[in-house]
């Protein structure tokens, strides 16, 4: 992103002043658009009960045990947090190896059927997939008797992002000169050699850009998980939370806001802190789409 | 000599030729999960479309021509379900173009750099928050009883009384508003990114020699900057025409399957068939699937081709 933030338009009069703080206004009333929404649910997640309820937006008393409640007292939360992590993990992992063969493969090898594979990823962007595949894709984990398992999710989340994660990396492969592959062939490496040795060190901020994509797109995926478990220890967490209505017991409202915070923290800053990767990932061809 | 030569360079030919097709190693990994859980399911669903396939019933599948899609032209629940998948599109989509247009002009002249990222970064935090937990905090927002945003319009400003506040998820002319809303909160940061890069690509001396030949700050705006833009503009109207008329994660969490919201489109007819009614009409649920699909893809089809009529004018 460093190459959008270039010279200010010059300007010489005065009201141009005038015109920076407008912009900055405008900006800003976003950016708390964005942040106060937030900012309320993590206020909710340390409201005492009475307070919670109230609506009040500052709370009279504090009460910090609802991330405690939530972690130890709503038996099964812990199992679905675990397999969330393991869907997740399993389904980033499997697309990015995916995507990053593939993306060397159209762009800095000789592949027979290019045009072709880049045309059916493009063109699955703009097909309903997800809800069409949905009902064989029932059937066929019930056949291969994946129902109510890591591996149920894990499997068709692949291609969730699959198509977007190709044309990714292909994105940040094409910034890398072709001349870089002819050399290490000409020193003698083998094709999985130049892509291990040489491609690799290259595209981590690429990768960043797609671990990001592909973290939020599978830990925060609904219908399939809705459908495809039915137990509720087979549940990734975020089908507990979405579906944890009424606002009473277990998941009264500052609870529920406390295991919200708990799923979304992690996600917010990882991203916070490998921003500046991914700003560079963007800038290498990410965002070519 | 020449017959030598002319075999070895197509033996040389037929082992590149190999070779190349060795490459296709690399693709093998994404080829399996594309026809495994995307091209066969999808294929699959076609034939279940002329079919009277009903999940988990003896006997096989009986092929029954097109009358599954007659049934579901003449399905008023069809019908009106297209209908409202379109209404929450024609809703949702301008929000979600101009907003982060106008937005991306305005970040793109910051010129504090550290202030510019941290614009970028917040921005950008929605899009790290899976789809379902905006969902998850935007019903809170929305709660009728403890939701800032009432209790803003209620007890801050006495717009509204505690009888006759809006009940944002209650109510059928609320709901798509109320979903449009947070999907724009979602989007806003993402697309304001795709926006900034097509504005850094924009050749700064286009605006200097404007600016030379005296225009003003909106003819700028009109006559370089929406131009420029627009190559980005159609993609991202295509992409969200698409992703807005298949919406269901959030219809099935906000309305469930109450049929009478305006939450209850086509796709979640379609699942409600499928695997809530318990007659698990599955086949009749894929011609639902497939029609609404087809009738996006002419859409779509025609979006790009009013698009591209105007590039090349």
């Amino acid at each position: 992103m460093q190459q959008t933030l270039r010279p200010p338009l010059r300007h010489a009069k005065p009201k141009v002043r005038l015109s920076t703080i407008a912009r900055h206004l405008f900006i800003n009333f976003f950016v708390l658009i964005i942040l106060l929404p937030l900012a309320w649910i993590l206020l909710l997640s340390v409201k005492s009960l009475p307070d919670a309820y109230s609506g009040r937006l500052w709370p009279e008393q504090f009460d910090f045990t609802h991330y405690n409640y939530v972690l130890t007292k709503i038996p099964g939360l812990s199992q679905n947090l675990s397999n969330s992590l393991i869907v997740t993990f399993g389904s980033v992992t499997l697309t990015c190896i995916c995507a990053v063969l593939a993306g060397y493969a159209l762009v800095h090898l000789r592949t027979p059927g290019k045009a072709l594979v880049i045309g059916l990823c493009t063109a699955t962007l703009f097909f309903p997939t997800r809800l069409l595949s949905l009902i064989p894709i029932y059937e066929i984990q019930r056949s291969l008797g994946l129902l109510n398992s890591s591996l149920a999710l894990i499997l068709p989340y692949v291609t969730l992002n699959l198509a977007l994660s190709i044309l990714t990396m292909r994105g940040i492969f094409e910034q890398i000169p072709g001349e870089l592959v002819e050399a290490s062939r000409m020193d003698g490496c083998t094709t999985w050699q130049t892509l291990f040795k040489v491609m690799l060190p290259l595209i981590t901020n690429g990768l960043v850009v797609l671990i990001i994509i592909n973290f939020v797109s599978a830990w925060g995926e609904y219908l399939f998980a809705a459908t495809l478990t039915s137990d509720q220890s087979q549940r990734t967490l975020i089908v507990v939370l979405a579906r944890a209505f009424g606002g009473v017991g277990q998941f009264s409202f500052p609870r529920l806001a406390a295991a919200y915070a708990m799923v979304i923290l992690p996600g917010v800053l990882a991203f916070a802190l490998a921003q500046r990767l991914y700003f560079k990932g963007l800038t290498e061809g990410a965002i070519k789409l | 000599m020449a017959a030598i030569s002319t075999r070895a360079t197509r033996q040389s030919r037929l082992s590149a030729s190999l070779q190349h097709w060795g490459n296709w190693v690399f693709l093998i990994p994404s080829a399996i999960f594309f026809l495994g859980y995307m091209i066969y399911p999808i294929l699959r669903t076609l034939w279940l479309s002329f079919t009277d396939y009903r999940y988990l019933r003896q006997g096989p599948a009986n092929f029954v021509g097109l009358q599954n899609f007659q049934y579901a032209l003449s399905d008023p629940l069809v019908l009106i379900g297209l209908q409202r998948a379109l209404q929450f599109t024609l809703v949702f989509l301008p929000g979600m173009i101009f907003l982060p247009l106008i937005l991306a002009v305005m970040v793109d002249r910051v010129t504090v750099r550290g202030l510019a990222t941290f614009y970028r970064v917040i921005l950008l935090i929605p899009a790290v928050i899976p789809g379902p937990m905006i969902f998850v905090m935007w019903r809170l927002l929305y709660n009728y009883e403890i939701g800032p945003i009432n209790y803003i319009l209620v007890d801050v400003l006495g717009i509204f009384t505690k009888a006759n506040a809006p009940q944002w998820v209650g109510n059928p002319s609320l709901v798509i508003p109320a979903v449009a809303v947070f999907q724009w909160w979602w989007g806003l940061g993402y697309h304001t990114m795709f926006f900034l890069a097509g504005l850094a690509a924009i050749p700064k001396d286009l605006y200097e020699a404007a600016r030379i030949d005296g225009a003003n700050e909106w003819q700028v705006f009109w006559g370089i900057t929406i131009p420029r833009l627009r190559p980005i503009m159609a993609i991202l109207v295509v992409l969200r025409f698409g992703t807005a008329m298949a919406v269901i994660d959030e219809y099935l969490l906000f309305g469930g399957f109450n049929r009478g919201l305006p939450t209850y489109t086509w796709t979640v007819y379609m699942y409600d068939l499928a695997f809530q009614t318990g007659e698990w009409l599955q086949g009749y649920a894929a011609a639902i699937g497939w029609l609404g699909a087809i009738g996006m893809l002419i859409i779509t089809a025609t979006l790009l081709y009013i698009f591209r009529n105007r590039d090349n004018n």
